[in-house]
């Protein structure tokens, strides 16, 4: 790319700290005139080294760590991890924890689309979009606070089941929020679809169709924007995915605003995930009885094998490959997280568009730099 | 198709190639491959099998047994069937050919293996160092010798 | 204005040359004796209520950092307003782990800033590493480099401990015990 820099060309370095990024990285685009003709992503700012932590930790210390790869989706990334040792050690989760797992990950789910979708309308140029997307998930974030104790990092999961029972008064709680949620999800909905010097913003910028998006790897909203109902709770279900009923939202025209589209009716089906599961949750333990591991067993070892497991993040496929050797401590552990490919295909999305649409595109795709740096 | 079938036609095509293949369940298969010829498995599973998406490519280090092992996670997005596949390579030399031109997303993976492991990919498009500062390539964070872990703790903490 | 005559003559290298009988000063000569008055407090009093920051979100903390500053929590009624460019920014943020690779670049926006400025570390990491103290990548006891006013711990601290410290820092100016300028 820095090779042939013709005469009218230069290269344009957006990052690391720029307001467009929702993290640190570096785009270094070379423009001719306003178009970008060729970019590339360069990563690292916050590579933190977890998978070589993790081989240093035992097994239920790594549950802090992992909540850190991704700060929006700390509660998918520990069920990705939990359910890799579970799997391993042949562990047992007893329904009423299933359940309450389900209901705490499509609540982070809702929380992590509302931000990812405010910073994406603030990058367009709608700043006031993320004060009213902030002030739903604060009252979300109460909500799950009542539950985990935290904001952000949760440390909620355990093997074979979960911290802390659901408190009283959370089923009102919930749908209290729920009933003011719904409404600004239809406001949310209204103000996209009828502005249109955002319609002129987003409606056929940054188009993926569904080969592209395949080839690269994209997974999740981006990917179900093209048209592909690849959904991991569908397609290979975990905890009690399979007796619940939802739908995989896709849209079909795979540009910015079909991807904004997605997360929003994928806000409203979580939203009617966890109004079922508080319905059907039935009483009994959260800690399966009679196992050789304890609740809070700080050295556990786990019979020596492998395992991949994945679950759906708000943002796609999050994978966890864990090799352990029968010690306390993991061998190696591989995160697989989502937003790798759906970064790794910005360049190519980028080719030939105006400057004025690498945020908006870039922001459609509701990156977490932390994850992919992990 | 199920997996059985799938891990029988993979071994019928490629008999000597493929070794240790085995069902772990009705979703996962596990084989082991010759690294010179993965490229070739790769390009028959995305055309024969759909097996289109990648979802990972890592090394893992074995020193006592002297050999670093990358493995191939591929997925597809039409049957919920995620196959492992094993190259094992020895630790001194690690050098494997490059999946990018099958699989377009391997890319940044190869690159991540090739900082933390040191394996070498042959026809990479783009083979530097991805997440680390260019003055930490040849360390090799992640292999199991590596010295500089932990490196220093913090002071208060000593 | 006899306080003017020794903080004149210690500037004498920045004088063109004497004149007789006329007195010169330059702008640091005059600031350094504000310093020494009243008007110091007054001016304190301005700029602790507009501590502009930059908002660099570096980690889970950089998640709490934009909360802050959004509609909940509102510190815009502090005058604490998020600042995307660090050349309008009074306070920097480190939220997060600094890497190897990114500390040159936090460095950057630090020199960026224009003073007077204070630096906030928010969060373990940036404190003393916290989960990440022994990674291979991360680099550990930044307030070497910074001049670090307030420490907040936490992982990740709460919307409502960057307000305290926000209140903290506020305090500090007042009392004259800040970093960000040399009484």
């Amino acid at each position: 790319m820095y090779d042939e820099v013709g005469p009218s060309e230069m290269i344009v370095h957006l990052g690391p700290q720029h307001p467009m990024l929702p993290g640190p990285f570096r785009l270094n685009a070379k423009l001719r005139g306003e178009t970008v003709v060729d970019s590339e992503v360069e990563m690292g700012w916050i590579h933190k080294g977890i998978e070589k932590i993790l081989e240093n930790k035992t097994y239920l210390q790594g549950i802090t760590i992992v909540d850190r790869i991704c700060y929006l989706a700390a509660l998918t990334n520990e069920e990705a991890y939990v359910g890799c040792v579970e799997k391993l050690a042949g562990i047992e989760v007893p329904e009423r924890a299933q359940y309450i797992r389900v209901i705490m990950e499509e609540l982070s789910r809702i929380q992590s689309h509302l931000l990812g979708m405010g910073e994406y309308a603030s990058f367009v140029g709608f700043v006031s979009m993320f004060m009213y997307t902030i002030k739903e998930r604060e009252d979300l974030m109460s909500v799950i606070d009542s539950v985990t104790g935290a904001r952000i990092t949760h440390s909620f999961l355990r093997f074979g089941g979960v911290k802390d029972d659901l408190p009283e008064g959370f089923k009102e709680d919930v749908k209290y929020v729920f009933g003011n949620l719904r409404k600004a999800i239809d406001n949310y909905e209204e103000l996209f679809s009828t502005d249109s010097i955002y319609k002129a913003r987003t409606v056929g910028i940054g188009t993926l169709t569904a080969e592209v998006a395949k080839d690269i790897g994209v997974s999740g909203p981006p990917l179900r924007a093209t048209g592909v109902a690849f959904d991991i709770r569908k397609d290979e279900p975990y905890l009690v995915y399979k007796d619940l009923d939802f739908k995989v939202c896709t849209q079909t025209a795979g540009d910015v605003f079909a991807r904004v589209q997605v997360r929003l009716d994928e806000m409203r089906e979580s939203m009617y995930i966890v109004e079922q599961c508080l319905d059907q949750i039935p009483s009994g333990p959260i800690f399966p009885e009679g196992t050789a591991y304890g609740r809070r067993s700080p050295v556990m070892r786990i019979p020596a094998g492998e395992v991949f497991h994945r679950v759906e993040d708000p943002r796609g496929e999050m994978g966890f490959y864990m090799v352990s050797d029968g010690s306390d401590k993991p061998y190696r552990v591989k995160i697989r997280g989502p937003v790798y490919p759906t970064l790794q295909a910005l360049p190519p999305l980028l080719k030939g568009v105006p400057v004025a649409d690498i945020v908006a595109i870039a922001g459609s795709m509701d990156t977490c730099t932390s994850e992919v740096d992990r | 198709m199920d997996a059985k079938a799938m891990i029988d036609s993979l071994s019928s095509q490629f008999t000597g190639v493929i070794y240790d293949a085995q069902v772990e369940s009705d979703i996962r298969i596990l084989a082991k491959v010759k690294p010179e010829s993965v490229k070739d498995i790769c390009q028959y599973l995305k055309e024969k099998l759909s097996f289109g998406h990648l979802c990972c490519e890592f090394g893992v280090d074995y020193p006592e047994r002297n050999e670093i092992e990358v493995v191939y996670v591929i997925g597809s997005y039409e049957h919920p069937v995620v196959l492992t596949l094993k190259a094992i390579l020895p630790r001194d030399d690690p050098e494997v050919e490059s999946v990018v031109p099958v699989y377009w997303n391997a890319n940044w993976y190869e690159r991540e293996t090739y900082e933390l492991f040191g394996v070498k990919y042959l026809d990479h498009p783009d083979l530097r160092p991805l997440v680390l500062p260019q003055d930490m390539l040849g360390e090799w964070p992640l292999r199991k010798d590596y010295k500089g872990f932990p490196n220093k703790t913090a002071r208060n903490l000593v | 204005m006899a306080e003017v005559e020794p903080v004149s003559t210690n500037n004498k290298d920045d004088m063109q040359e004497e004149i007789p009988g006329v007195m010169t000063t330059s702008t640091s000569a005059i600031s350094d004796f504000l310093k020494k008055t009243k008007a110091q407090d007054i001016i304190n009093w301005g700029r602790k209520n507009s501590l502009w920051f930059t908002v660099n979100a570096m980690g889970c903390c950089g998640v709490e950092l934009l909360s802050t500053g959004m509609a909940h929590y509102d510190t815009d009624r502090f005058g604490i307003i998020p600042r995307n460019s660090p050349r309008h920014a009074d306070v920097l943020i480190i939220s997060g782990y600094v890497t190897k690779k990114y500390f040159p670049a936090l460095k950057r926006i630090w020199d960026q800033m224009p003073a007077p400025k204070w630096v906030i570390a928010y969060g373990d990491c940036a404190i003393s590493g916290g989960p990440f103290y022994e990674s291979y990548s991360t680099r550990q006891n930044v307030d070497e480099v910074f001049p670090v006013d307030i420490y907040v711990p936490g992982c990740p601290p709460r919307c409502e401990a960057l307000i305290q410290a926000f209140y903290e820092l506020q305090k500090k100016i007042v009392a004259k015990k800040d970093k960000g300028t040399d009484y």
